[in-house]
């Protein structure tokens, strides 16, 4: 027998995802949000009540009949719909299929289509997607792709990405109901970035570019219709971010002084992948320096923040590199781990700077990597140089970006695969 | 219905999934209760609170605490075995 007990914000989570892992009866007890915050006679009184209704709820007799067996099928269901477009999208508006935009309605036609592109089969589980654990098969992230406005051939970045987001180590469940902005970002690495017109270079992490854009939102779309995270519902993010609605680049390549992001995690060259980050957003880094010193010198105290969840939570923070500060670095004869070191060892953050219950919070989630805490404790950012991401993309000008993460999660990378 | 067409569920919402049927207690009288504390500040009071109402006015024999290190990840599996193989009754928390 098991009772949960919410904050009253997160009681919506609670019975949907209780519904979702196969417990639809899960009885739910509310105490007040925020809940942190209260007195401690104020937390005496709600224990007094949580108790009075988690007695009632483990006594309370339940009717047998409300067992329901597992479906195999996961054909997805056709519904049929004037074609008149304002109808199809107020259908998808009305059952919540949008992320807010018009969607290309997903035809049998073309969603075959798209299918052509992989040799997986229609019905094959990709993967089971937190927080409802929706199976993912090959024809919904094919039917998502197509509302998103995708290519066909987009379709194996998509597969690959939706396994990638599934891998433990990235906690989608976490990702996906946070009150953290987090969001996925894509990046694309390997030959299959220039064959789909992926935009690596000027403003691309900006508009304009067809495959950038809608393989980012086919991602949201997965992860909502999917995954189960619609918004005010599971996901509970407290503002969200502008990349919640897409998040999605190529690296370039082609003026990265180092090896790409794919080599360096042990893909060769001429293969292709899709990396996915738990990020919390961008924050930009200008400096019109050209000396390497000064530039990491104040790139990495930008990074330090006593209000981030890498240090909180010993997360796996990004730089996004423009080419100019990348040539910059090379010129110095400093190469990718060079770097790293160099952002790591200066952003180390004094952790008196930090808000009382925040250091007492970031004591307890780091004590076996950094013990106990002296007043002049510096946290680093992640745990070693070697977990911070660097990529290198843009064009001309000298803006470089921070990408924070989540804190609780790392990067995955998965390879894309072809039809032969 | 005349210039229809037909679009796919791009949902898993109808996908379904094997249900639990809840097994009530009767009574909670020599009873093992199990908490899991999701870390979120002022949770452990809570758990304090609720574990000595239990414990002195609701006849409850033992009661077992579990506090995580982070609330965004699960419990790790070898706790919720104990805890399923030691517990009547398991207390969650989730929120803020």
């Amino acid at each position: 027998m098991a009772v949960e007990v919410c904050s009253t914000a997160f009681v919506s989570l609670g019975h949907a995802q209780a519904k979702a892992l196969g417990y639809a009866e899960l009885p739910i007890v509310a105490v007040p949000h925020p809940f942190g915050g209260l007195s401690r006679d104020k937390t005496r009184e709600a224990a007094e009540k949580c108790v009075a209704g988690i007695v009632l709820a483990a006594l309370e007799k339940m009717p047998d009949s409300s067992k329901v067996l597992a479906s195999t099928d996961f054909s997805a269901e056709a519904i049929e719909v004037s074609a008149d477009p304002d109808e199809i999208n107020r259908l998808n508006r009305d059952r919540l299929w949008s992320d807010g935009l018009p969607v290309v309605p997903a035809t049998a036609e073309r969603v075959q289509r798209m299918l052509s592109c992989t040799p997986r089969k229609r019905n094959e589980v990709v993967a089971m997607l937190a927080p409802a654990f929706g199976a993912a098969t090959v024809e919904l992230i094919a039917i998502n792709a197509v509302m998103a406005g995708c290519d066909p051939e987009y379709l194996p970045v998509l597969i690959a990405a939706t396994e990638a987001i599934a891998d433990s180590s990235f906690n989608l469940q976490g990702i996906q109901t946070t009150t953290n902005p987090a969001a996925a970002w894509l990046i694309v690495n390997g030959p299959v970035a220039r064959r789909l017109g992926m935009n690596s270079g000027i403003n691309c992490l900006g508009q304009g570019n067809w495959a950038n854009a809608t393989l980012g939102r086919a991602l949201r779309l997965i992860m909502q219709n999917i995954g189960g995270a619609l918004s005010g519902d599971m996901d509970r993010a407290t503002i969200g971010q502008p990349g919640k609605y897409l998040f999605c680049c190529a690296e370039n390549e082609q003026e990265n002084p180092w090896e790409p992001l794919h080599v360096e995690k042990g893909y060769r060259p001429e293969q292709s992948t899709v990396t996915v980050v738990g990020a919390e957003g961008t924050l930009n880094l200008n400096t019109h320096s050209k000396n390497a010193d000064e530039i990491l010198r104040i790139f990495a105290q930008t990074l330090a923040r006593p209000s981030g969840n890498d240090y909180f939570l010993c997360g796996q923070p990004w730089i996004i590199l423009c080419p100019e500060h990348a040539a910059v670095m090379k010129k110095a004869g400093l190469s990718k781990l060079d770097v790293k070191r160099r952002f790591w060892a200066g952003s180390q953050l004094p952790v008196r700077y930090m808000t009382d219950i925040d250091r007492n919070l970031t004591q307890v989630r780091r004590r076996s990597e950094l013990g106990e805490f002296t007043s002049d404790t510096t946290l680093p950012i992640c745990s070693a140089p070697e977990s911070l991401g660097i990529v290198v993309c843009g064009s001309a000008g000298t803006h470089s970006v921070y990408v924070p993460s989540f804190g609780n999660t790392r990067s995955v990378t998965r390879e894309i695969v072809w039809s032969a | 219905m005349s210039d229809s067409i037909f679009i796919l569920n791009p949902s898993s919402a109808g996908q379904c999934k094997d249900q639990q049927v809840r097994r009530a207690l009767d009574g909670l009288k020599g009873k093992v209760v199990g908490f899991v504390d999701n870390s979120k500040p002022n949770f452990n009071n809570l758990v304090d609170d609720m574990a000595e109402f239990l414990l002195n006015h609701h006849g409850v024999s033992k009661v077992i605490k579990h506090r995580k290190t982070l609330a965004s990840i699960p419990a790790p599996a070898d706790v919720m075995s104990d805890l399923e193989r030691q517990c009547d009754l398991v207390i969650t928390g989730s929120g803020d």
